[in-house]
């Protein structure tokens, strides 16, 4: 169909065309206090187009497949398309090296189809129902199971045509403890391609127990700048904002503060991160990106230089530069993009900080890619004198991202790849805490 | 009925909902839609894209014991549709069949909202004109911008909703939205700003405040006063939130917890306090999906029920919750039409529409009077809360109250607080009810809607402001 689709777009009047199609098939089961909440099981199948004339582009998509809505889609997509103005930088990619066999990157587990609803559902009842055995936790959010596998076919007018499969699944878990007004909460969860990459239930039970208890009874503390600390959870999000400061797309925009700092120190030398598309048997890793460009691993900063952006073919025709495969269907997107660890391990971090906070949880949205300014409501845990000594709320933490690279002082040995955006444990010398 | 919008019969439709109810299932649901979705993008001086995107699906939804099961096709072939609604019958697997009632056509208490010039209907050209109009605006209106992205989408949402209590129902929703995203830089210093209009309206509405000039305007001044802005203190003081955008704060604060399956799950801070005082007397909250033509705004959820508006803090007491089906029979509570959906791969949770605190008695100019040193919130990023009440949500411009007075501007700040604390701080509320941006989204578990906040000038007489230190 994708290249049916393609040959149809180029008679109707496109000079390139691209089609790709996704199939999958979703299963999630959320269970609480023992009994199931919502099962959802379901196939899908969607079609995204898009064509180009006289350097002028259009997009269109579609879950309804018939025949005549397709070809009502590809006829007006090409018109619309003639309405729009001539980009210099629009267009496909030039054909060029072959994308990797996806047999070779472990993306995809033939056995999940294989595991039973059944199985899938008792190992989200038995993940809440070893929590709830602690006579510390007075309520839960549910454990939530779920499993995709898709299918994803790319075909172009150049003469493309591949596909690769992919899965997923994870197992997640949300506690509450402590009375009606004086809760606290988190949640644990795990993730991986294959089946067996689940952590058990027993695992993510206990640490979702773990990270909920600690925040009972916190205090607030005075506004200060101290040195702080960030769990790996939370280095994941300073990636994410990382990500989103060195996107071409946001580069080209000029949206960020990185935008003409290229070859430029913006960060001190522990901060190596890398974008890598190709590490067998992650979530962010594929043959090749939404526009057929073979994924690769880039050094985005290597010891505090930022050397490269990331790119769809758009922003690296915009910026001069060559695409990264890092498109990822409306712009640019992360492939495993993560902060290159350490050799200290993150009890050793804690065990060397005399007075700090070890951040464990963010609330909001207070990222600002085009200033660097990072603030948001956070939880924390005091240390103090190498030793974990309370947990703290209500405050926020602000700082810049520039000013945080430049300021990191210790990176730790525990990276966990599974989570895409990804980064150890890390000692920044100083952010302002607000509190009190 | 419009039997040409699905291609479906009542006889089709009762005999999925039959299937549903195979094994047991006590109560079974269709929700069908079609969804014509089109929109344009003018960035570097040209009309960069334009994209339409059709969605069309069948979700089959069937409760028993308050346990949902639930499937979904793209495909409305009889097959597929039965394959659909004996999948989701499953999770009551093991029970006795159940028929349905016969359906009965209902139609929604309200006519539809005449549109005069429906931008799904309007040729290409005359939106590209409404792009290009505020572009042009935003680039000339400030010599510091220099980077403009101004979107137009449009959205013509059908839906058909059919249940085994024998509801049948159909709506047609459109949506309109223009965005206008301004970059401006002075000095070495980079900031931006955001404006919008739309709601449920035709093209017509983009005039007088929503024009394409007012909108370029305002997402240009915002950029261009940042650049002049510094950072905020940090540290516990009065806040006054400006009329208008700072709808979010509630919307944050207090209703989402709000929202009857986190009190049926006891996990809300709010599950035990109905009937309770949990605020200031000044403060009373109403959400309104009645209101005409707001983004937030439906003439019948996406369970069929008909919305009302829903009263659900009154001088400081709790009185109400945000409903959906399922929430409303656990916890025995009316229906007030709460019951919204992304689309038909997920089922219905209890949603805000458009909520606001309703006007009070206050001058606002009294209420940044009776303020030594404070901050005044204008506009806002969004913000977050946890089931526990602790809430951030992050403050783009802002100024501060020195002596009564509004004084240098500030950027880039976030609030934190727990939201009992804060209704109980809601010292004072001004007379000068508005509603933020037409443009707003709300998440929850992974599903985005369309949600309008609103609130007077208010005064919260003591919170955290995480402003940096330095500077």
């Amino acid at each position: 169909m994708a290249a049916d689709l393609v040959e149809k777009a180029l008679k109707a009047g496109a000079e390139e065309a691209e089609v790709h199609v996704a199939e999958g098939t979703e299963f999630s089961v959320d269970v609480r206090l023992g009994r199931i909440e919502n099962l959802i099981q379901a196939g899908s199948r969607s079609v995204d187009l898009r064509v180009i004339l006289d350097r002028r582009t259009a997009h269109a998509s579609s879950s309804d497949l018939s025949k005549d809505v397709l070809n009502g889609l590809v006829r007006r997509a090409v018109e619309r398309a003639r309405l729009a103005e001539p980009d210099p930088c629009a267009g496909l990619p030039e054909s060029g090296d072959a994308p990797p066999d996806p047999s070779t990157l472990g993306i995809y587990d033939p056995e999940l189809s294989s595991v039973e609803p059944r199985t899938k559902i008792e190992t989200a009842m038995l993940t809440e129902k070893l929590a709830l055995e602690d006579r510390r936790i007075t309520n839960s959010q549910g454990a939530s199971l779920e499993t995709n596998a898709s299918t994803v076919i790319l075909a172009n007018s150049k003469g493309f045509l591949r596909d690769y499969g992919v899965t997923h699944c994870s197992l997640s878990l949300g506690l509450q403890a402590g009375g009606t007004n004086d809760r606290v909460e988190d949640f644990w969860f795990s993730s991986g391609v294959r089946w067996k990459d689940l952590a058990s239930p027993e695992a993510v039970a206990r640490t979702a127990v773990e990270r909920t208890v600690r925040l009972l009874r916190p205090k607030k503390i005075k506004t200060q700048r101290l040195p702080v600390l960030f769990e790996p959870l939370m280095t994941s999000w300073l990636m994410g904002f990382l990500f989103s400061c060195v996107s071409g797309t946001a580069v080209f925009q000029k949206a960020t503060f990185l935008a003409d700092r290229r070859g430029e120190k913006v960060g001190n030398g522990l901060v190596t991160v890398l974008d890598d598309g190709l590490l067998p048997g992650l979530p962010g890793t594929r043959p090749f990106d939404a526009e057929g460009v073979p994924c690769r691993r880039t050094t985005v900063m290597d010891q505090g230089v930022l050397k490269r952006f990331l790119c769809d073919v758009y922003a690296s025709r915009k910026l001069g530069l060559k695409s990264t495969g890092n498109a990822d269907g409306g712009g640019v997107g992360p492939n495993n993009f993560y902060l290159r660890p350490g050799g200290r391990s993150a009890e050793d971090i804690i065990a060397s900080t005399d007075r700090g906070l070890l951040i464990v949880k963010t609330l909001g949205h207070g990222l600002n890619p085009v200033t660097g300014e990072v603030s948001r409501g956070a939880f924390g845990l005091w240390v103090e004198k190498g030793e974990i000594s309370f947990p703290v709320s209500e405050i926020t933490i602000s700082g810049n991202l520039e000013r945080i690279l430049n300021d990191i002082q210790d990176v730790g040995s525990d990276l966990d790849l599974a989570l895409g955006l990804s980064g150890p444990t890390i000692k920044i010398g100083e952010m302002t805490v607000a509190g009190t | 009925m419009d039997e040409n919008l699905f291609g479906l019969k009542k006889s089709d439709l009762e005999q999925a909902l039959n299937l549903g109810l195979s094994k047991g299932g006590e109560f079974s649901e269709l929700f069908v839609e079609r969804r014509a979705h089109t929109s344009l993008l003018m960035e570097d001086d040209i009309i960069k894209d334009t994209a339409e995107n059709v969605v069309l699906g069948l979700g089959v939804r069937v409760i028993r014991d308050g346990q949902t099961g639930y499937a979904y096709t793209s495909d409305l072939s009889e097959e597929a549709v039965h394959a659909a609604a004996s999948t989701a019958a499953s999770v009551a697997a093991g029970g006795a069949p159940r028929k349905p009632f016969p359906l009965k056509e209902t139609i929604p208490v309200r006519e539809p909202d005449p549109l005069r010039i429906p931008s799904h209907a309007a040729p290409l050209e005359v939106k590209i004109r409404l792009v290009r109009e505020t572009y042009d605006a935003a680039r000339h209106f400030d010599p510091a911008v220099n980077k403009v992205k101004v979107s137009l989408s449009d959205c013509l949402q059908n839906v058909l909703i059919a249940n085994s209590e024998g509801l049948l129902v159909e709506d047609r929703r459109p949506m309109l939205r223009l965005g206008c995203l301004v970059l401006a830089e002075k000095g070495g210093r980079r900031e931006s700003g955001f404006s919008g209009g739309g709601g449920r309206v035709g093209l017509e509405a983009l005039s007088e405040a929503m024009s394409p000039a007012a909108i370029a305007a305002d997402a240009a001044r915002e950029a261009a006063d940042l650049l002049e802005a510094r950072d905020a203190p940090a540290g516990e003081m009065p806040v006054v939130l400006a009329a208008g955008h700072s709808g979010v704060f509630i919307h944050e604060a207090v209703g989402h917890l709000l929202e009857a399956d986190f009190v049926r799950k006891k996990t809300s801070v709010f599950w035990d306090k109905l009937g309770r005082r949990v605020g200031s007397g000044e403060v009373t909250i109403f959400d309104d999906p009645t209101l005409p033509s707001f983004r937030g705004s439906y003439r019948v959820d996406d369970e069929g029920t008909v919305p009302s508006k829903t009263p659900l803090v009154e001088k400081g007491v709790l009185t109400g919750l945000l409903q959906d089906r399922i929430s409303a029979r656990i916890l025995r509570r009316p229906l007030t039409g709460h019951g919204r959906r992304q689309d038909f791969t997920c089922p219905p949770l209890p949603r805000m529409s458009n909520i606001f605190v309703d006007r009070g008695e206050f001058d606002p100019e009294d209420i940044i009077r009776s303020v030594k040193k404070g901050l005044y919130a204008e506009r806002f990023l969004g913000g977050q809360v946890e089931d526990s009440g602790k809430f951030t949500f992050t403050v783009s411009s802002g100024r501060l109250i020195e002596n009564g007075r509004l004084t240098r501007r500030v950027k880039h700040v976030t609030l934190i607080g727990s939201n009992l604390d804060i209704l109980r701080k809601m010292t004072m509320v001004g007379s000068d009810l508005a509603f933020g941006l037409p443009t707003g989204t709300c998440s929850k578990d992974g599903q985005d809607v369309p949600v309008t906040d609103g609130c007077p000038t208010l005064k919260v007489s003591s919170m955290t402001v995480g402003g940096s230190l330095e500077d």
